[in-house]
């Protein structure tokens, strides 16, 4: 169960009232945004599945019915509305491709990296097979288990297992170069 | 590099950082959007109930239209369902005739009524051959010939005529002959005639 302003905004937000639904906005907003900033490696298109996810959320608050955690609920919508925007996304164009010609500005200059390693990470993440990304985006990110991570995806824990295990390969050969200079 | 190794090195990225008027401004954005969002949509509904409306007395119309059409043709006609075709010789007979030594198939499934035809005429001239195949969830009927390859409930199979006027069906993993008690995969029924009575 949540915390007690926790279901006062849930509530509160149920009977229309939209600051109650702004200040669960501003509670989860920075977890929303990295878990989707970690799925496209864009600030834009984060910020946009960010809006996205709070939007879903609130059409579909008469359905949370308080089991899990809310934050464990909106990173569910969050990840799915991501695979869905990577589907998305692959029909337009693919941003590996802005990722190969080693694109970090992007978007005004905004999405421009804090350091080296941040950038070799997310792009090592971002040529992952998108369900690839979101096992390890929720398990080492989010700290999920297996089996939350399996919830989340509507598959079973053995499929999240393998998904980790080929993302962690492939991740070992990419950022290979990074753990020769780090450790 | 192990996997806590790997754990690390992917823990050590950070997710770059926004100012702080910007997560000012996102919950209000976001609240924007729903006002927008909802008041957007109750616009639609309006705008959709007339031609809502029209729509749906239109295809009360047809509905009717059609209703009144079928009742009368019963009274008129025997009804003429998928199966009878398959088995109406005039009907076979006219199909046939459209596309001569072209016609592979007229297959009819859940999907309705298929022609399958061939790129040139060169399907042998021979006594159309009637069969239908359950598998327990679909049902098949077609009229095709002796020697045509098909696709019918899922499976591929051969059709043959024998000189005594039996059907044998060759699939990947049985044998079924019309005139003979052969084994097949449980759940699978065939019934397979030979339409004589079509000369072409």
């Amino acid at each position: 169960m949540g915390e007690p302003d926790e279901l006062n905004w849930i509530q509160n937000s149920l009977a229309g009232d939209k600051e109650a639904y702004a200040a669960l906005v501003k509670q989860y907003q920075k977890m929303v945004h990295a878990l989707t900033f970690r799925m496209t490696g864009s600030l834009d298109d984060a910020e946009d599945l960010a809006q996205e996810t709070f939007l879903r959320a609130y059409q579909q608050l008469d359905s949370f019915r308080g089991e899990a955690k809310f934050s464990t609920w909106l990173c569910k919508i969050a990840v799915n509305l991501s695979l869905n925007w990577r589907t998305r996304e692959n029909r337009r164009s693919d941003i590996h491709a802005k990722w190969s010609e080693g694109a970090i500005l992007e978007n005004d200059g905004r999405n421009k990296f804090s350091d080296e390693l941040t950038h070799r990470v997310q792009k090592a993440l971002n040529k992952l097979p998108a369900k690839q990304r979101a096992a390890i985006v929720l398990t080492v990110y989010e700290n999920r288990s297996h089996a939350e991570a399996a919830k989340f995806l509507n598959c079973t824990e053995a499929t999240i297992s393998w998904r980790v295990f080929a993302a962690r390969q492939k991740l070992k050969r990419w950022l290979k170069p990074i753990s020769h200079e780090q450790l | 590099m192990n996997n806590s190794e790997l754990e690390s090195i992917l823990k050590k990225a950070q997710v770059p950082e926004r100012p702080n008027e910007f997560w000012e401004m996102f919950p209000r954005q976001v609240v924007r959007r729903l006002g927008h969002t909802q008041t957007q949509s109750s616009r639609v509904e309006w705008r959709w109930f007339p031609r809502l409306a029209w729509g749906l007395a239109t295809a009360i119309c047809v509905l009717a239209a059609f209703a009144i059409g079928h009742w009368h043709g019963r009274l008129e006609t025997k009804t003429i369902t998928s199966n009878d075709i398959l088995q109406n010789p005039k009907l076979i007979r006219e199909t046939l005739g459209m596309f001569p030594n072209q016609v592979r198939a007229i297959v009819q499934d859940e999907r309705g009524l298929n022609l399958v035809l061939s790129e040139g005429e060169n399907v042998p001239a021979s006594a159309p051959l009637y069969i239908h195949i359950c598998d327990g969830k679909h049902c098949s009927s077609l009229v095709t010939f002796s020697g045509q390859e098909i696709q019918i409930a899922g499976q591929k199979l051969t059709v043959l005529s024998e000189a005594q006027g039996g059907i044998i069906l060759m699939g990947n993993q049985f044998v079924w002959s019309s005139t003979a008690q052969t084994h097949i995969r449980s759940g699978l029924k065939i019934e397979a005639r030979n339409l004589n009575s079509i000369t072409l």
